[in-house]
């Protein structure tokens, strides 16, 4: 283990404990930059489909029917309550409670799956039934699909983030102190819950 | 025997929602003194999601998107 000698001439331990307390907060800053920079994405893709939306003739276009409110509020519910799931996850690992930790991930992973399979249900309804389709309904198929499938992305890709992060910590790979996967997970799946009502809002209910 | 899964979807919807919204509130109670960057986004990403607990209830309730997108 290398020791180093800082300008106040005590000597520091320069192990790969100091280096992730030291790197640590970097991580974490850029972590968040990323989590800011895929807001700008959505943000963008939002303001487009706002634009789009208030610049034609009525939404949905004619021979389009209204989304199904009922069902995306109970697939809302799943995603929001796995948040509330992922967050406790985080909670357990801190106070050591690692069974209730498993449970409240596999809880968080059961429920993202949920969801997506929730999504993938209103895609086939509303393809199959209404006849809408990404490229072929205008501006609000567009819109609809490349927004929401590009949430639905985000959420596959967390929960496989989630499902590596859960067999890394079975395996021993973080300790009590040293968790930084686990809370970049638990602030990405926040992130997801979080742009989730957003789309919700601005797609079912305004 | 007939299902009326608008009504189920409904009903699960608003009870779920508002257990989210008391988890979501009870959580961004108990971290409220924390400190450090991650925990103040912690603390936004809370606040939001017990406000979506809120509009997913309203949903569930028909109050909102009952003229949302009426062709």
């Amino acid at each position: 283990m290398a020791v180093i000698t800082v300008p106040d001439g005590h000597a520091h331990d320069d192990g790969p404990d100091q280096l992730y307390v030291e790197t640590r907060e970097l991580r974490l800053q850029g972590f968040l930059l990323f989590l800011v920079s895929d807001v700008v994405l959505f943000c963008s893709f939002i303001f487009a489909y706002l634009y789009l939306r208030n610049s034609g003739q009525g939404w949905p276009p004619a021979g389009i029917s209204r989304l199904d409110v009922a069902f995306a509020a109970f697939n809302s519910m799943v995603l929001f309550g796995s948040g509330c799931t992922m967050h406790y996850a985080l909670e357990n690992w801190k106070h050591n409670n690692f069974n209730k930790y498993v449970a409240c991930m596999v809880a968080t992973i059961i429920l993202g799956v949920t969801f997506l399979g929730g999504q993938g249900y209103e895609y086939t309804t509303l393809m199959l039934k209404d006849h809408v389709t990404w490229s072929g309904s205008g501006i609000f198929g567009a819109s609809f699909f490349t927004l929401t499938g590009m949430h639905g992305f985000h959420v596959a890709v967390g929960v496989i983030y989630l499902s590596i992060i859960l067999l890394q910590s079975i395996h021993g790979t973080y300790t009590k102190d040293k968790y930084f996967g686990l809370t970049a997970g638990t602030l990405y799946w926040h992130f997801v819950d979080v742009i989730w009502v957003v789309l919700f809002s601005i797609f079912y209910l305004i | 025997m007939h299902f009326d899964w608008v009504l189920i979807e409904r009903t699960v919807a608003a009870v779920g929602s508002v257990i989210v919204f008391v988890v979501a509130a009870v959580a961004l109670k108990n971290d409220w003194k924390t400190p450090g960057i991650e925990n103040q986004v912690f603390k936004i990403m809370l606040a939001l999601l017990a406000i979506g607990g809120i509009v997913a209830f309203l949903a569930g309730i028909d109050v909102l998107g009952r003229f949302a997108g009426a062709a």
